[in-house]
């Protein structure tokens, strides 16, 4: 391949030239160097020309998505391609990560290394979630990416761990490598990374398309929440020979779930796969059986994998059932004690929280200090699951009494201790009470 | 109820229930375990090694380990795992150390070449009941054979154990021959091939072939493969570990290609 030098100029196709500064990463497909390009820092992806299948048609499938544009703001999506070196070579420019962002790979690792450019050793460095609120929305997050992009028509093909980047403070994602994305059905050359494919690719007998990104987004939110693979367990750990040969059979023809409820020849495995065991019991039974749902059925039939909408409503659902309690422990409702259908109670300290009731949904919100509702939840046609809309907050005057924030753009309609109802216009209050009731405009809210 | 209440876990034994709090925050993950891939130096030691060909081997090992530490992305773990051979086989450390941890022991040469002895010991190590017991996924183990002359003990012996072995038989196999004596058509036999042999004859070449070969094939052996069939039929076994190795065979043969220069051979000028 033609590797670029430092201080090299590339041309771009529309113009102007980037000036090479040092190489960032390199990947299967070529190496990524940071460039400047008028007074600007971005990413240049560089190619390998050798390792592209049908190079015209991969740049013209860039050249369309850079046209298109991206399908929102979390994707680093190719902004202009270069010049054709005499080779054939080229590259293109993207927007630089921020530095605030991790890879997936390193959350799944939980560290990240830094390393020590004189000596070669590297340094570990903790990269975990913050928040139990900031990785259910990085799980909202994913799902929404995948959205957007398969309802302009595009498939990402090669989903896999290599393939985020994620905010742990705040649960923000952004998706890299976006080369590779085509229009559904188009593929050129890439088949995907063992363990993220799903089983009909493993197999070769289809290339990446929609419905096969499905099967991969179900393996990357499996891995976020339960950090272990759901296709490896006690079948897979008793095979003699443990090689990319196996991958074949147990992702491809004989992928067998480790919590297949009708099988049980390949569950996760003490002191291997503990986090699995630990995690997959603390989930509620919805999220539990959607991914069953998607290692079983899922695998064989392509067209009953669970479509980005649905992921992405049972993860703001369980984003609003997390209760973080006064005692520091944090869990979804499903891990608290049920003292009656409206009330839980933590079983650490004894702490009993109230809730919610929504009249668009059958689940209850609980209520601490702290807890937030989301512009989509009181509002039916919104998609807004990222503003909040109303948080329940202290009274700055009387210590002690909660109450409930509106700090959505809507003014709503609140029934108060005197049994009337009062307009509560936006950055007002009003105190959470027994009787309480709230009238959002479509959607109705009592205790 | 739903149906899972019903499943036949070994999670869901006594205690868990949501009483047990002591140890269930969604966030307390350990990290997930990554794939391992072993890369095996098979090393004569053999008196005829002995001088400037030593001396070269052992500074191009310590060079090289920084590079290969460089060659493993973040989600696989690689180790090293020497065997010498001289007139004894013996392990530089008794388990694959993390390429992360490894400090390469200079090696001495002297006695004869047991190399047959080396492929049985192999053989015997390549086993999840000993080095390669990773958990989970490994890739299939590099297996890197340097030497200067012709085995003395039975090499085809331990070439049967060898090819016996599965781990063996997915590896990533190259070798090298250094000087005159070596004989890449036996060095052939252990590759499975003639293009992932590659050949020595001065001490410049011997530090690039080492480097070239060893960061080669660990980069081949530690990423994933990606397969796709233009046929659309369905992928075999054999035709993952198959395109590696002609791919490890490929990329060595381009850089030999381009590699003709005027050292002054090992063997000569003495």
């Amino acid at each position: 391949m033609t590797e670029l030098k430092i201080g090299q100029e590339v041309e771009l196709e529309y113009g102007g030239k980037a000036k090479v500064l040092k190489v960032i990463g390199s990947g299967g497909q070529g190496v990524v160097y940071l460039v400047e390009f008028n007074g600007m820092q971005w990413a240049l992806k560089w190619y390998d020309i050798n390792k592209i299948k049908r190079p015209k048609e991969f740049r013209n499938n860039i050249q369309n998505n850079i046209n298109d544009g991206a399908p929102s703001n979390k994707f680093l999506w190719p902004k202009y391609l270069t010049r054709e070196m005499p080779d054939g070579t080229f590259g293109y420019l993207m927007e630089l990560k921020p530095a605030s962002f991790d890879s997936f790979v390193d959350i799944l690792n939980t560290y990240k290394l830094v390393v020590d450019p004189l000596s070669g050793r590297a340094v570990k460095k903790n990269v975990r979630f913050t928040s139990l609120y900031a990785m259910v929305t990085a799980v909202i997050n994913i799902a929404n990416a995948f959205r957007q992009l398969h309802r302009a028509g595009k498939s990402y093909q090669d989903l896999n761990d290599g393939g985020f980047f994620i905010n742990v403070d705040t649960g923000a994602v952004l998706v890299c490598d976006c080369d590779n994305i085509a229009p559904d059905g188009s593929n050129f050359g890439i088949g995907g990374k063992p363990g993220y494919m799903a089983p009909e690719v493993v197999r070769g007998l289809t290339k990446p398309n929609v419905q096969t990104d499905k099967y991969s987004l179900a393996v990357v939110l499996f891995k976020l929440l339960f950090r272990g693979d759901p296709m490896e367990g006690e079948k897979v750990i008793k095979d003699i020979c443990l090689t990319e040969s196996s991958e074949l059979k147990h992702y491809g023809q004989n992928a067998i779930f480790v919590y297949d409820p009708d099988d049980a020849s390949n569950r996760p495995v003490r002191g291997i796969h503990d986090n699995v065991i630990k995690f997959w019991r603390l989930y509620p039974d919805y999220i539990r059986d959607a991914f069953i749902h998607s290692f079983t059925t899922g695998i064989k039939d392509p067209n009953k994998r669970i479509i980005e909408n649905e992921w992405q409503k049972m993860f703001i659902r369980l984003r609003s059932e997390i209760i973080m309690c006064g005692c520091g422990r944090t869990n979804f409702t499903s891990m608290f004690v049920p003292i009656d259908e409206k009330t839980y109670q933590c079983p650490k300290c004894g702490m009993q929280f109230g809730s919610l009731g929504f009249s668009n949904r059958s689940y209850r919100m609980p209520l601490y200090l702290g807890c937030k509702f989301y512009k989509c939840e009181i509002d039916p046609d919104s998609d807004d699951f990222l503003s909040v809309a109303g948080e329940l907050v202290e009274n700055s005057l009387k210590p002690g009494v909660l109450g409930i924030k509106n700090i959505s753009d809507k003014t709503w309609r609140v029934k108060m201790p005197d049994g009337v109802f009062y307009n509560i216009e936006s950055g007002k209050g009003f105190p959470v009470w027994a009787g309480l009731e709230i009238d959002f405009g479509n959607i109705k809210a009592q205790i | 109820m739903s149906k899972k209440n019903n499943i036949k876990e070994n999670t869901q034994g006594q205690g868990a229930s949501v009483l047990d709090f002591d140890d269930d925050d969604p966030l307390s993950a350990t990290s997930v375990s990554k794939k391992s891939l072993v890369i095996f130096f098979l090393i004569d030691t053999s008196g005829s090694m002995r001088g400037t060909k030593m001396g070269e081997l052992n500074t191009v090992m310590e060079e090289l380990i920084p590079e290969i530490r460089r060659v493993g992305e973040a989600d696989t773990d690689v180790k090293l795992a020497v065997l010498t051979f001289s007139t004894d086989v013996k392990w530089m450390y008794s388990t694959p150390i993390n390429i992360e941890d490894f400090e390469w022991t200079r090696l001495n040469a002297e006695g004869v070449t047991s190399m047959g002895a080396a492929f049985k010991e192999l053989s015997v190590r390549m086993s999840r009941n000993s080095f390669l017991n990773s958990p989970s996924l490994s890739f299939a183990p590099v297996i890197f054979l340097m030497t200067d002359g012709y085995p003395s003990d039975d090499y085809q012996a331990g070439l049967k154990a060898l090819q016996s072995n599965s781990w063996y038989k997915f590896g990533l196999k190259a070798a090298l021959g250094i000087g005159q004596e070596a004989n890449d058509d036996m060095l052939a036999e252990f590759t499975g091939s003639k293009d992932t042999v590659v050949h020595a004859y001065s001490g410049g070449q011997l530090a690039q072939m080492i480097k070239v070969v060893a960061v080669t094939a660990s980069q081949i052996g530690s990423k994933s493969m990606t397969l796709s069939n233009e046929s659309g039929e369905e992928v075999e076994n054999e035709d993952v570990y198959a395109a590696k190795q002609k791919l490890l065979g490929q990329q060595i043969q381009d850089f030999v290609g381009d590699q003709n220069n005027g050292d002054v051979p090992f063997d000569i000028g003495w």
